[in-house]
């Protein structure tokens, strides 16, 4: 055994130098054992995360740099469309999805699902500007994606911020999908027929009806619900 | 039934104010056993402990006022390899919010825990059974006992209860805002970084050396370690000292009984003014014993406890939102819990196994987690006649440490040292 010749204290056969000094190791008797395992792992356990304000700013200038590169490029490659409207709407989209959850730790889901709807509503109102179909904006496009964001904020608030157990998630997420296809159908049928004539969200609506009901059951019954709990370490 | 909702306690309350991204009093207990851990055998032995201690089965939430426990039904704790670096932050949406850890490296099994769930006597209750149930499933015949609270039968409803709140009386106890102490604070390591120095020694050459001056075990040791940050202080040579204070957690068991695994304990303020003069050891020990008799008394912890209900039951408080409630709780903290403070100094004690677990565990060790400043704490364990004294921190600096086993050395006791420092391996 070796001992620190500057505090007295024994040290660790694998110590290259006192932990309290930082005295080197020196004797001829016992040289430092380089094989046997110190007795702290030296693995560390995680990197330092990278900020997401740093990420949040990252993401900024280069959705920033395309829509500006893009706006200059149109200034020399002029066509009858202003082009780049569609890449700068679609940047200023993108950034309403990705910065707000990185700059704000705890965004709740239903302000989330209000932004991301209101930036995708604002650039299809670019698109149907820029193409002159405000038609079809107000008719069509408007109306799906309130349709859109409401299943969304309704979904967000009914499932609690994941407060809710994945049988029952998985059940809302079927039932919103089932009943957003067809209002979808409904709002397009209206617009290009006038009248609504259900038929293909009628199959997806018996679908999700299909794999409702033994989800409920499962939830319902605790037997079941532990059982799938075991088995899908849930 | 299950509980599906618990109140945090009052000491949790703060310690879930300072939880953040980068930070969390997280502490760790550690057992090296005789032979290399299997891992599968400890993984069996946590999943059958666990369901036994539902306080620790749990992930914190945030409600619009108040942080809260809920059962956590997510997979896990799985145990992993151990790391360099112990007492990492819990992070919210992270490890499926598990707030406890099991580590194993070589013959070593940690506990990591975070301080919100439970006081380290709680989490020792906890880990002496998971060792049990490790070491049956080793194939060792570890009989019922006493000691280990039995992983086949429900959990006792008084393990659960709030403690302080059945203690708490009506009349307070009054004081003002105390003094700043000497910080001890060295140059912050990068992030992650959590130096431990561990000094093993013999507890029956301490407690020899302790009789000797007529004080307890851990008496002697927080006047070895007053001692040694006063001595550091004085060297530094600053132009006014501070004093020096020591925040000394005492469980409440012993005087309150309570079953509760839960966090149930009180910190004392230990303070010597350097001003004064030169302090012998003789002089801090005789100082030590005395403020310790004095200082536990019945009627003053209860008034002690009762005021620190009435902090987090006081009607304005209640009434602030949780958003703006947790700067105010942090900032509280580090008002009357790390500004008058120097160090922490822990001795959960004797760490006590049925007679067919001893042969099976060398010793334990404790690990007190980051401060929340570059500054060591530290914390003491005994197993068998194995006494270990970790200092822990993220500062640069190993002088505390050294000041003080170099004086342990002094005082004629062996001290053999390991640590997790980079330049020591």
């Amino acid at each position: 055994m070796s001992y620190c010749v500057n505090c007295g204290v024994e040290l660790d056969a694998t110590a290259a130098c006192c932990p309290l000094c930082h005295t080197p190791v020196y004797n001829p008797a016992q040289p430092v054992d380089r094989d046997s395992p110190p007795p702290f792992p030296t693995q560390r356990g995680e990197v330092p995360p990278a900020s997401r304000r740093e990420l949040a700013v990252l993401i900024s200038a280069m959705l920033g740099s395309v829509a500006v590169c893009c706006g200059l490029l149109n200034l020399v490659l002029r066509t009858s469309h202003i082009w780049s409207l569609y890449v700068i709407g679609a940047a200023g989209m993108l950034w309403v999805f990705l910065a707000p959850p990185l700059l704000w730790r705890r965004l709740p889901l239903p302000l989330a699902a209000v932004l991301d709807a209101a930036a995708v509503g604002l650039y299809v109102l670019l698109i149907a500007w820029e193409v002159g179909g405000l038609d079809w904006y107000l008719q069509l496009a408007l109306p799906i994606v309130a349709l859109f964001a409401l299943t969304l904020l309704a979904l967000s608030l009914l499932l609690g911020n994941g407060r809710r157990s994945i049988l029952s998630s998985i059940a809302l997420v079927i039932g919103f999908t089932g009943a957003f296809l067809a209002g979808l159908e409904l709002l397009s049928d209206l617009y290009l027929d006038g009248v609504w004539r259900p038929s293909w969200s009628l199959v997806v609506l018996i679908v999700a009806v299909a794999l409702e009901i033994p989800l409920v059951v499962v939830r319902r019954v605790p037997g079941l619900r532990e059982e799938v709990r075991r088995r899908f370490h849930m | 039934m299950e509980q599906n909702w618990y109140r945090l306690d009052n000491a949790a309350v703060l310690y879930s104010a300072l939880k953040k991204e980068k930070y969390a009093p997280v502490y760790r207990f550690s057992a090296v056993m005789a032979e290399p851990v299997d891992p599968a055998a400890l993984q069996r032995a946590v999943d059958r402990s666990l369901p036994r201690f539902p306080s620790f089965r749990v992930r914190i939430r945030k409600g619009a006022f108040w942080c809260y426990f809920e059962p956590n039904r997510k997979p896990g704790p799985f145990v992993r390899p151990d790391v360099s670096n112990p007492c990492q932050p819990i992070r919210d949406r992270e490890e499926n919010d598990w707030l406890i850890r099991f580590y194993y490296y070589e013959c070593r099994i940690s506990l990591e825990a975070f301080h919100a769930i439970s006081d380290g006597s709680g989490a020792l209750s906890f880990f002496r059974t998971v060792l049990a149930e490790y070491l049956r499933e080793r194939g060792i015949d570890v009989p019922p006992d006493p000691l280990l609270l039995d992983a086949a039968q429900p959990p006792e409803p008084e393990e659960l209860e709030d403690a302080y709140g059945r203690y708490a009386g009506k009349r307070t106890l009054r004081g003002s805002l105390q003094k700043t102490a000497y910080a001890n604070t060295s140059p912050r390591e990068p992030f992650y970084t959590l130096n431990v120095t561990m000094g093993l020694m013999s507890a029956a050459a301490v407690k020899t050396r302790a009789k000797e001056y007529g004080a307890t075990l851990t008496e002697y040791l927080t006047a070895v370690l007053l001692l040694s940050l006063l001595e550091k202080q004085r060297a530094e040579r600053p132009p006014r000292e501070k004093p020096v204070a020591l925040a000394i957690p005492v469980n409440l068991r012993s005087w309150f009984p309570s079953q509760t695994l839960r966090n149930f304990l009180l910190t004392l303020r230990l303070s010597i003014d350097p001003t004064l003069g030169e302090y012998a050891l003789e002089d801090l020990i005789r100082f030590v014993h005395h403020f310790m008799g004095l200082s536990l008394n019945r009627p003053e912890m209860r008034a002690s406890i009762t005021k620190n209900v009435a902090f987090t039951q006081n009607r304005l408080l209640r009434a602030v939102p949780l958003f703006l409630k947790m700067p105010i709780l942090s900032f509280s903290y580090w008002l009357v819990a790390v500004r008058p403070y120097t160090a922490t100094f822990t001795n959960p004690g004797v760490f006590r196994t049925p007679a067919s677990m001893e042969p099976h565990i060398r010793r334990m060790e404790v690990i007190l987690g980051q401060a929340t400043r570059p500054a060591p704490h530290c914390a003491a364990i005994s197993y068998g006649d194995t006494l270990e004294v970790t200092f822990a921190g993220t500062g640069t600096s190993s002088e505390t440490e050294r000041r003080f086993f170099t004086r342990l050395v002094r005082e004629g006791i062996p001290v053999k040292i390991i640590s997790n420092r980079e330049e020591a391996t």
